[in-house]
């Protein structure tokens, strides 16, 4: 029973972290970009990410000769919600909303929390692993954390010059550091 | 070592295992990469940030070795059940101490699995049951293991070993037996005097005779000393033969399903009554044959040849052909079949021809489908007609037949055979 609550509890927070994320990078609106495909895509991406959490223990019909139409509809409904990269189109939806909005970079560092949450939960859920599973990552999103940080701060930094090439320079400082990370974590993953 | 097949459960399989990345390293891909994507598109670091989180998390799981196999031992409780019987599969994988195994079970035709079909840890159990007789794989096992970081996945693959799956045997508790017995040991009161338990009459004492078994009643009312006999005990030899050719119904009680689980039941019924019992399958291209034989374990011998034996059309099998081990002569033939194939009943008039005491237990259950059409109506009519021409035809030759259901035991149909000796008419 307690189980089967973590279970539940999972794939609503799942749903809700998506959702949440969706909320943050769509309002207030706007009306430029493609802005309503990206929050069609998002919105899609959620809910139906969301469908195949709640589904993953159904079972897919029993092959026959000749199924009936109720029956190869849903077995064609279960392998479109299974099949179908939802959470991946909802990241990229929600990821150029945020790109449309019109804010701070503090506001994207949110939202880059929000959504390595929702990817982490979504994970936890469709592999009903407990949340202690993350445990070993602890370090490493640690390290995420403060890369995340680090990039919302250089998006603060006011420019060196009024010149696109300022831009590019903090956009170069950002990717080094990221980089940085990246040769030094092999060697830091080891060690959990 | 078979790396995908089955194998003795005791040295396990070594299964290949085949990496690929996580549905979670797919989309922590997808949100570095459209972070980064946009970082340069739009010149925003704060997107680069955005994207950090996934790109650490990827890069930390990478450096990691992977497994490149791993071994599954898979041991069945039982290779061998009844239809509807319960076993389970535990199987333990060896050599993934820093890896999560999940288990998940795809079960063959005519495999219900009972519970869950998939489970977490090294060591699992599952529950099936055979839902029909035959020789059924249990099903094949999936093997997925995961990372500490979840980010790749190995899957590997195992068939599970055959069972073999018999048909529950209906009720049977009475037997048919002969008239004329074979002079051997058994357990049925013969029409001769002998050393049993049953009553048989009254003669003169001769010497030798024991003092017990003197009946002072009918002694004092001869006037001379007179002593019970009682009959003689013997045993028979019954052949049980299986029709496979025609496997019409409803799977499960199909003309074939009832002959087998009749069949299982009067092998049973016959032996604990100490008699030979052996079996005949008349089936495509042939008949195999089990010699009679006493025992319990002659049951399975039984039901294991009516496994062994296909179904199918039938090239016209001859009994002339089988050897006298096969029929030994005098033996009580009992049939199962549906008496839907013609050269079928014409091999049984031959063998009633030749002697043999014979009971048919008809199998049918089953009709043409009705339909509206005239045409359909007087063929259905006429597939009637010609049934009861083939049962009259036969009862006219002295073969008794009737009919089972399948769902009431066997003693009832049987039932006016049952009450006395029957007669090997020739």
């Amino acid at each position: 029973m307690t189980r089967l609550a973590g279970a539940v509890g999972m794939r609503v927070a799942a749903v809700l972290l998506g959702a949440g994320c969706l909320v943050w990078a769509a309002l207030p609106a706007v009306h430029r970009g493609y802005a309503t495909f990206a929050l069609d895509v998002a919105i899609a991406g959620v809910v139906a990410g969301g469908l195949r959490l709640a589904l993953a223990a159904v079972p897919v019909p029993e092959e026959s000769y000749w199924p009936s139409p109720g029956v190869r509809a849903w077995r064609a409904f279960l392998d479109l919600v299974r099949l179908v990269p939802w959470e991946e189109g909802a990241v990229i939806g929600i990821a150029w909303l945020e790109v449309l909005h019109p804010s701070r970079p503090w506001h994207t560092a949110l939202l880059g929390a929000g959504l390595i949450a929702y990817l982490l939960i979504v994970h936890l859920a469709e592999s009903d692993a407990p949340l202690a599973t993350l445990r070993p990552q602890a370090r490493v999103l640690g390290l995420g954390a403060v890369l995340l940080a680090l990039g919302a701060g250089a998006g603060m930094l006011p420019a060196a010059g009024a010149g696109a090439g300022s831009g590019l320079l903090r956009l170069v400082a950002a990717g080094a550091l990221i980089a940085a990370a990246g040769l030094v974590l092999p060697h830091v993953a080891r060690d959990v | 070592m078979n790396p995908n097949g089955p194998t003795s459960p005791a040295a396990g399989t070594e299964l290949e295992l085949r990496w690929r990345s996580s549905r979670h390293t797919r989309r922590l891909l997808t949100l570095g990469l459209t972070g980064l994507f946009i970082a340069v598109l739009a010149r925003r670091p704060e997107f680069a940030g955005l994207a950090a989180p996934a790109l650490v998390l990827l890069a930390a799981g990478r450096a990691r070795p992977q497994l490149p196999r791993i071994i599954v031992r898979a041991k069945p409780t039982t290779r061998r059940a009844f239809e509807d019987e319960r076993l389970a599969v535990d199987v333990t994988a060896d050599g993934t101490d820093d890896y999560s195994v999940r288990w998940r079970l795809h079960p063959g035709p005519e495999i219900a699995p009972v519970g869950a079909t998939a489970a977490d840890g090294r060591q699992a159990r599952f529950v099936v049951t055979p839902e029909r007789w035959g020789r059924r794989q249990i099903g094949k096992l999936e093997v997925t293991l995961r990372d500490r970081w979840r980010l790749a996945e190995g899957h590997a693959t195992m068939t599970l070993p055959a069972l073999d799956c018999y048909p529950t045997p209906a009720r049977q508790q009475t037997t048919v037996v002969l008239r004329r017995l074979p002079n051997r040991l058994g357990e049925h009161p013969a029409r001769t005097s002998g050393e049993g338990i049953e009553f048989f009459g009254v003669r003169e004492y001769v010497p030798g005779d024991r003092q017990r078994s003197i009946n002072w009643a009918a002694s004092t009312r001869r006037g001379r000393l007179q002593v019970n006999t009682f009959a003689a005990e013997r045993s028979q030899d019954v052949v049980l033969l299986v029709d496979s050719t025609s496997d019409v119904g409803q799977p499960g009680s199909s003309a074939l399903d009832l002959a087998l689980r009749g069949a299982g039941a009067a092998a049973r019924a016959y032996l604990e009554a100490r008699d030979r019992v052996g079996v005949i399958t008349y089936q495509w291209g042939g008949a195999s044959w089990l010699a009679p034989a006493l025992g319990r374990r002659q049951v399975y011998r039984i039901i294991d040849s009516m496994l062994a034996s296909d179904a199918g059309y039938a090239r016209g099998a001859s009994f002339a052909r089988l050897p006298r081990a096969a029929l030994p002569p005098g033996a009580l033939v009992v049939v199962f079949s549906p008496l839907l194939d013609q050269r079928f009943v014409e091999a049984l008039r031959d063998m009633r021809e030749r002697g043999f005491s014979m009971l048919v237990v008809d199998v049918l259950n089953t009709e043409p489908p009705a339909r509206r059409r005239t045409e359909d109506r007087l063929a259905r009519r006429l597939w009637r007609m010609e049934q009861d021409a083939i049962r009259f035809s036969l009862r006219e030759l002295g073969i008794p037949v009737v009919h089972w259901d399948g769902e009431e035991p066997l003693d009832l149909p049987l039932a006016a055979h049952t009450r006395r000796p029957m007669a090997a008419r020739r």
